[in-house]
């Protein structure tokens, strides 16, 4: 038994040992690294630059960062086959808690090659994170954050991620205007940054349409059960059910309540706006309405391109995150090719006067607080499939 | 030759730790009289709300802030400590689960307090806070020859080593005097314990308070260390994510705690691959620790081997 | 609307039962709590949709597979978390607890790398039978769950009163030192314990799975620590406070959302068991004295 103990003992001191050793390793190598100083331009006059990425890659939403570092790995190798600028991303795991994001920012922020940052995923990391990368001057996108107050952190801040206030208005106006709703309930994840900031916004514009709201409930994470809201709600016979939730909530949701006898349309956020919701609800999904930039059966060539693509890379569709991070990627090139110089200050007024950038979202700008302007496409599900909403 | 070394992402990373040991300490004094609280999480967020909220609203200086959301956190832990008293064990573990949650979810639903599952935002940073100040006395960090972000974070390391430092102090003097001596005749056996006249009651409240205390003083430095909090930073993960630090470092020795929150923070900074596989690692340690080695890594006969080691190579005595 | 949502709540807390009677009777015989049972719950889930989307089996099949899985994986709890900790000196009562959180972490976030964060839907056609009662629709997936939870609990209560292994394994609950003098296999009796209360997890995991159409890695969690509550407010190794607990708390979180605010639902578990732990100790059906375990 002592020796047991012993050796465990042994084992665990050299364990460590090694560990303390690999992180002195690391720390001299990116202190020399750090030294080495400003971006360089390459010989053959390609401007060549190093963005660094935040991702959400480990834990329950990996699956968001996996389609963002997509996204990004697919914009990457296209832009530099075209060659004028060269980018190299460094992708670092946040794994969706915000002192891990801000950890990874600081790190890539310290790294005076690195030009500027995409991501964080989640808002609750980016919210944590953007405050320090404007402090620091280095410039930052979100990609898939979409609640309210983000690009007016800082000068350096900028998003084109379509926000909740622009997405959800367009989907309740149409959804509105052709089923003549008169009631509508609402329903939404109350403890997800995300799914609260869209309830906010569809409370607003219900209230602002004059719409009667007959029933207002909240769900958390990890709950399978939703009966008895929906029971509530279907108690009310709204016209319309409002829900503010990611597609892996929302979908099971919408097939409860297909079961329970709810037959009305469905009008969801940007979070609910996923292939994966008809996976999942498989008919039930029937009815729903969102808006988003993004439509992945559009029979736009880019779009099809871009589908083609990524599946043969990838091995699978895209959706809306792999998107939006492709085409933030495109942003920052043309930035970076009208900047002339991998300088983090020109570059973010570069970025700043960027103005209708052919996207695979469509025509994209930046207004005068770096948010995004750009037109919303309004899409339902209909049999199991998104169509253009008309 | 200063600025070349102060890397402001080693400083984060220190930070982190040492909120952690903070944290793991929490844990840790509690156990000392026998008594596992999972509310640590719950007791970290009230501090840090407590003291966000405070300083945001009423514009109060950030040290009365951290104190105030460490004094609410530890008069929780009276509020809860008495009446668990009559609970002991697992049936204490699982009430103070119970209030870590309870904690969580008013979060998320006191809107017009807390702004629910969004956060607050703007929270006063506490180094950036300093800087301003001693800019006010004509103070330029590029003076000592520092960028300021640079100083920010040198700032608040120095602060948070100072506190942890005093913690570690505070409970090392207090485990060799009589009050130390009574919480480990309780854990021991506590029927024992009070046949010999010691007042449980007082002890156990008196350790239980003290790590309510320690978590909100900890929740209210990372409050001002990220400038940013939301419910979801104070979950059940986190409870768990803290009682491991403790149990694996060792939750006989103080050593232990501290051990375990460094450990076990730099780990995954360290080794980013493996990061994805955190959590399982958590899992089977934590499995393979309670089989072989339950009382975690240090325990006291190690530290008095170590001791006789260093002894022994002195060539003294 | 109240015919409706009694329909919901006895669905809820009949599952909270099943899960709760697992807890119940490992801590009955044991004395510990079985922090891991959630996710064993949440691995039967799995079992069942990948047997019935993914493989296409019959749904009595997937209740097989899911049993033996979950059995197997009680097994291997009791043998390499459970077993090594009894008995041996200097080992704190804490040590137990923390071990199974350890299992339900490294199975948690096994499943997140298996089958991925996302729901999982659970296609069967037996899911789709309902009945309509006037102007409430009931399906024949609920009265199943209720009559599952009912002959589980009567099922137990028989065995362990009636049967030759059920007094084996209440002398070994009551004093495992004397009951092995006696001679029970103490041991045998310990791993049976677990293997059926996993069983029985994994029984609800597919039951879930069938009602609500969703299973996720993350659902353990949340189950795990509602059982959990629930054992503590109808007593901790009683199988009939398990049943009552887990109806009272499922029919209670259902009408906190009918008539109150759906925010606290999650609270009102643990809300609950402060106040019980606080007055009544041994839960409402409890006789023994809550003390030092």
């Amino acid at each position: 038994m002592k020796v047991l103990v012993r050796k465990t003992i042994g084992i665990m001191t050299v364990l460590m040992l090694f560990i303390l050793a690999a992180c002195s390793g690391t720390s001299t190598e990116t202190g020399t690294e750090s030294e080495s100083g400003d971006n360089t331009e390459q010989a053959s006059g390609t401007l060549s630059a190093k963005i660094g990425v935040v991702s959400y890659l480990t834990g329950a939403g990996a699956a968001y960062g996996e389609a963002i570092t997509q996204g990004l790995k697919l914009a990457q190798e296209e832009i530099n086959e075209q060659g004028e600028v060269n980018i190299e991303l460094v992708i670092e795991d946040s794994a969706g808690e915000a002192d891990q994001a801000l950890s990874a920012a600081q790190k890539l922020m310290n790294d005076d090659e690195i030009l500027a940052i995409i991501g964080p995923t989640l808002s609750t990391e980016f919210l944590a994170v953007a405050p320090e990368a404007d402090l620091n001057g280095i410039p930052i996108i979100g990609t898939s954050t979409t609640v309210d107050g983000i690009p007016e952190i800082g000068d350096y801040v900028f998003r084109n991620a379509i926000p909740e206030s622009l997405a959800i208005p367009a989907a309740m106006e149409k959804a509105v205007e052709r089923t003549n709703a008169k009631k509508v309930a609402l329903i939404y994840g109350n403890d997800d940054a995300v799914t609260k900031g869209g309830f906010e916004v569809m409370e607003r514009t219900a209230k602002e349409m004059g719409l009667e709201i007959v029933a207002t409930e909240t769900f958390q994470k990890g709950q399978s059960d939703y009966n008895a809201q929906l029971t509530k709600i279907k108690n009310g016979n709204p016209d319309l059910v409002l829900a503010s939730a990611l597609y892996n909530e929302g979908a099971v949701i919408m097939d409860q309540a297909r079961k329970m006898g709810i037959d009305v349309p469905f009008v969801g956020g940007n979070g609910f706006n996923s292939p994966q919701a008809i996976e999942i609800a498989g008919e039930a999904a029937n009815g729903l309405i969102v808006g988003t930039p993004w439509f992945g059966e559009s029979d736009d060539p880019k779009v099809v391109e871009f589908n083609e693509k990524y599946e043969a890379k990838f091995g699978k569709l895209p959706d809306q995150f792999a998107a939006q991070a492709y085409d933030a990627l495109y942003i920052y090139a043309d930035a970076l090719k009208r900047a002339g110089e991998a300088d983090r200050d020109v570059f973010r007024d570069a970025l700043a006067e960027t103005k209708d950038l052919e996207g695979l979202l469509g025509n994209f700008s930046f207004d005068e607080i770096g948010d995004v302007v750009m037109d919303v496409t309004v899409l339902e599900i209909k049999d199991g499939k998104f169509v253009e909403f008309e | 030759m200063l600025a070349d070394i102060i890397n402001p992402y080693f400083l984060q990373i220190l930070s982190f730790i040492l909120i952690n040991i903070l944290l793991a300490i929490s844990v840790y004094v509690p156990l000392s009289s026998g008594q596992l609280s999972l509310g640590s999480a719950g007791f970290m967020g009230v501090g840090a709300y407590t003291s966000a909220l405070l300083t945001i609203h009423f514009d109060i200086p950030l040290i009365i802030g951290i104190l105030a959301g460490a004094c609410v956190a530890g008069i929780l832990g009276i509020i809860v400590g008495i009446p668990s008293l009559r609970l002991s064990g697992v049936y204490l573990a699982i009430a103070t689960l119970g209030l870590g949650e309870v904690i969580r979810v008013i979060f998320v639903n006191w809107e017009s307090l807390t702004k629910g599952s969004i956060g607050l935002t703007g929270i006063p940073q506490m180094g950036r806070e300093i800087l301003n100040f001693a800019k006010g006395f004509g103070f330029d960090p590029a003076m000592i020859g520092l960028k300021s972000n640079q100083f920010v974070y040198l700032v608040i390391v120095l602060i948070l080593l100072l506190l942890v430092i005093a913690t570690i102090w505070f409970v090392v003097r207090q485990q060799n005097s009589r009050v130390g001596r009574s919480l480990s005749s309780i854990q021991m056996d506590e029927k024992a314990a009070e046949s010999m006249g010691i007042n449980i009651t007082y002890y156990k409240v008196l350790s239980f308070t003290q790590g309510a205390f320690l978590a909100g003083l900890a929740g209210a430095l990372f409050a001002h260390v990220m400038g940013y909090i939301s419910p979801s930073d104070f979950s059940y993960h986190r409870a768990v994510e803290i009682l491991i630090f403790t149990v694996f470092g060792g939750s006989e020795v103080i050593l232990g705690a501290v051990f375990g929150a460094t450990f076990l923070t730099l780990v995954p900074e360290v080794l980013r691959f493996i990061s994805d596989y955190r959590y399982i690692i958590y899992g089977i340690v934590l499995i393979i620790l309670m089989a072989v080695r339950p009382q975690g890594i240090f325990d006291i006969h190690l530290l008095n081997r170590l001791k006789g080691l260093k002894r022994s190579k002195g060539g003294v005595r | 609307m109240l015919l409706e949502q009694l329909v919901n709540g006895i669905t809820l807390g009949s599952i909270y039962a099943i899960v709760a009677l697992g807890f119940t009777l490992v801590f009955g015989v044991l004395g510990i709590i079985n922090m891991a049972h959630g996710e064993i719950f949440m691995v039967g889930a799995f079992v069942g949709v990948m047997t019935t989307s993914v493989l296409g089996w019959p749904l009595w099949l997937a209740f097989i597979a899911s049993i033996v899985v979950t059995g197997i994986l009680g097994y291997l709890l009791e043998r390499i978390t459970l077993r090594p900790l009894r008995g041996k000196k200097g080992v704190s009562h804490l040590a137990p607890l923390i071990s199974t959180i350890g299992v339900s972490i490294l199975l948690e976030n096994l499943s997140h790398h298996i089958f991925g964060a996302g729901n999982q839907p659970f296609r069967s056609s037996f899911a789709e039978i309902s009945i309509e009662i006037g102007s409430i629709t009931i399906y024949l997936v609920q009265i199943v769950i209720f009559a599952i939870s009912i002959l589980l609990m009567i099922g137990l209560t028989i065995w362990l009163s009636k049967t030759k292994a059920g007094k084996a394994l209440r002398a070994t609950a009551e004093n495992l030192e004397t009951a092995s003098i006696l001679g029970v296999d103490t041991k045998k009796i310990i791993t049976l314990t677990v293997i059926i209360a996993s069983a029985m997890g994994g029984i609800a995991g597919i039951l879930v799975g069938m009602a609500f159409n969703s299973v996720s890695p993350q659902m353990g969690l949340s189950m795990g620590l509602k059982g959990l509550a629930i054992i503590i407010l109808g007593g901790m190794g009683n199988v009939k406070g398990a049943m009552a607990g887990g109806l009272i708390l499922g029919l209670s979180e259902t009408f906190l959302v009918a008539f109150g605010d759906s925010g606290y639902r999650d609270a009102i578990a643990f809300i609950m068991i402060i106040f019980i732990l606080l007055l009544r100790p041994q839960g409402i059906f409890g006789s023994k004295i809550a003390e030092g375990r």
